[in-house]
């Protein structure tokens, strides 16, 4: 399943980024993950804080979710969780998956 | 508008990892031109931001020095429990992987007419914006017996380098059994409970290596950050070491003299072995002469897009910055900097336009092992930055717990400090 969205995606974001849905929904997941770059390297170096790259869209949605409502205690990622909507979540989470296939194919 | 090749995608997310689908070029058509002044946190970060985000912006940053050394964490350096060089950073990264066209020199005027930087050695940059990121100046005037040639003797290392390395000396060389006396600023300064680890690294220094010497905090104010989390620390780990004299037991501070390394309050006058005076601070001097700051000495912004209030076209980003409940802090200055090259890369675009989301993160060392973390989120609401959510570390948390915070907060400088500067 993890596959099969995270494929479409990266295929959407080489060929059809023409398509300005598409293009706006990267810019957006990528001015929030700009937000996570601040603690989590993106770029597929190890940093020491745990990676956000090669987690499904689904898994990631969950962890920020289970921290919103505490379940996984974090300060910084429970302010983070609650100040991002369902939606942003849902954007950021598809962004990330994307450029793992970039930065770590 | 052009498509991308593959391979040229390819290139850009492999080098920039955050490169957005900005907006691109047509044939012909000349790039904005955005110049940053500054290269610290914040004017690092914006610069990185913007060149990564569209590739229609030509990125100058303007920037004296050739390396920035950050002023958080360099109280472990005091502590001797870390080097110099970790704190160092240069920006041949910036320039070579972002394209960012780095100039060490000092900018000698702007003008928002003509929308030209002059540096001081002679060249002029035309821009579409300015982002200024000039940090902090410390208002002299406030403190009778201080002023910057006072600092060679007592040091406020408040600016990270030359002075944070002549403290690390000074304490290197003090006899055992000295005071060390710390002069707390008032509020708003850099780094709200950096003046407490301070005292508290360098009372585990002593301990260690000089442990009948004592340390003596005279506040310019009567209750500070995160106290109740340091009142614990201090007498978990630094019993009958620190002692802390808020202004309304002293009296407030009245002035320093040089000559006797002593510092007078209204009440009584303090000798030290090492005098460690932190001044009063205000917008760095840069926003002060180009007309950024207002009478509170810091430069009101939109809480937005940063731009100034007070000079349509360039922004402030940073300590400098006055953007309501934010603090002044190398996160939240990092945290401005991206939402401000968002807002540009916007206007220049004039295409979508999202509201911000903007933290604050603050580790803060109480020992090596015992840390403490504060995460805040903050919003634009009604012309100001209102806090949202303001999570902190409590007393009577686990030992695990602080020492996890310790680890957490060394693996957090190395990748913020990637962010900004790699």
């Amino acid at each position: 399943m993890r596959k099969i969205i995270a494929a479409s995606i990266t295929a959407g974001s080489f060929i059809t980024f023409t398509d300005p849905s598409l293009a706006a929904d990267r810019d957006r997941g990528a001015r929030l993950a700009a937000m996570c770059a601040s603690c989590h390297r993106l770029d597929g170096g190890d940093g020491g804080i745990p990676t956000i790259l090669g987690m499904s869209p689904e898994m990631l949605t969950r962890t920020m979710l289970a921290y919103r409502s505490r379940e996984r205690p974090s300060h910084i990622m429970r302010a983070i969780a609650l100040s991002l909507s369902d939606e942003e979540i849902a954007t950021v989470a598809r962004y990330l998956a994307a450029l793992d296939k970039q930065v770590r194919p | 508008m052009r498509a991308r090749t593959r391979r040229e995608f390819g290139r850009l997310t492999g080098a920039m990892a955050l490169a957005a689908l900005g907006p691109r070029l047509a044939a012909g058509e000349a790039k904005a031109r955005v110049v940053v002044v500054g290269g610290g946190i914040g004017g690092a970060t914006a610069a990185k931001y913007l060149a990564a985000s569209a590739r229609t912006i030509e990125v100058t940053l303007v920037e004296p020095k050739p390396n920035y050394t950050t002023c958080f964490f360099s109280n472990l350096y005091l502590a001797g429990l870390c080097s110099f060089e970790s704190l160092t950073h240069g920006y041949k990264t910036l320039a070579q992987r972002y394209g960012i066209n780095v100039i060490h020199d000092s900018v000698a005027a702007v003008d928002p007419v003509a929308k030209t930087v002059w540096l001081k050695s002679g060249p002029k940059l035309p821009y579409d914006r300015v982002v200024v990121a000039p940090g902090i100046a410390f208002n002299y005037d406030a403190l009778a017996g201080y002023d910057e040639a006072a600092t060679q003797v007592i040091p406020h290392a408040w600016n990270a380098g030359p002075q944070t390395q002549l403290l690390r000396r000074q304490l290197e060389s003090m006899d055992d059994g000295g005071v060390f006396v710390l002069v707390a600023p008032p509020n708003p300064f850099r780094c709200p409970p950096a003046p407490y680890e301070r005292a508290s690294l360098i009372a585990y220094y002593f301990k260690q290596h000089k442990p009948g010497s004592r340390i003596l905090i005279l506040d310019a104010k009567d209750n500070f950050n995160s106290q109740d989390l340091f009142l614990d620390a201090w007498e978990r780990h630094y019993r009958g070491m620190i002692e802390w004299l808020p202004a309304q037991f002293t009296g407030g501070i009245k002035a320093i003299d040089v000559k006797e390394r002593s510092v007078r309050t209204a009440g009584e006058t303090f000798k030290a072995a090492i005098a460690n005076v932190i001044p009063p601070q205000q917008a760095g001097q840069f926003a002060q002469q180009i007309g950024l700051v207002d009478q509170s000495g810091w430069c009101p912004v939109d809480p937005i897009t940063f731009e100034s209030k007070l000079q349509p076209g360039i922004h402030v980003v940073g300590d400098a910055a006055s953007a309501g409940d934010m603090p002044k802090s190398a996160f939240v200055a990092n945290s401005q900097a991206k939402a401000c090259a968002f807002a540009i890369v916007e206007a220049l675009a004039a295409s979508e336009r999202a509201p911000p989301h903007l933290f604050n993160t603050c580790y803060t060392f109480l020992s090596p092992d015992d840390a403490v973390s504060n995460a805040v989120s903050f919003k634009p609401v009604a012309g100001t930055i209102k806090i949202i959510d303001n999570f902190v570390s409590q007393v009577q948390e686990s030992a695990e717990t602080r020492h996890r915070a310790a680890r957490e907060a060394q693996s957090w400088y190395a990748a913020f400090t990637h962010d900004t500067f790699g």
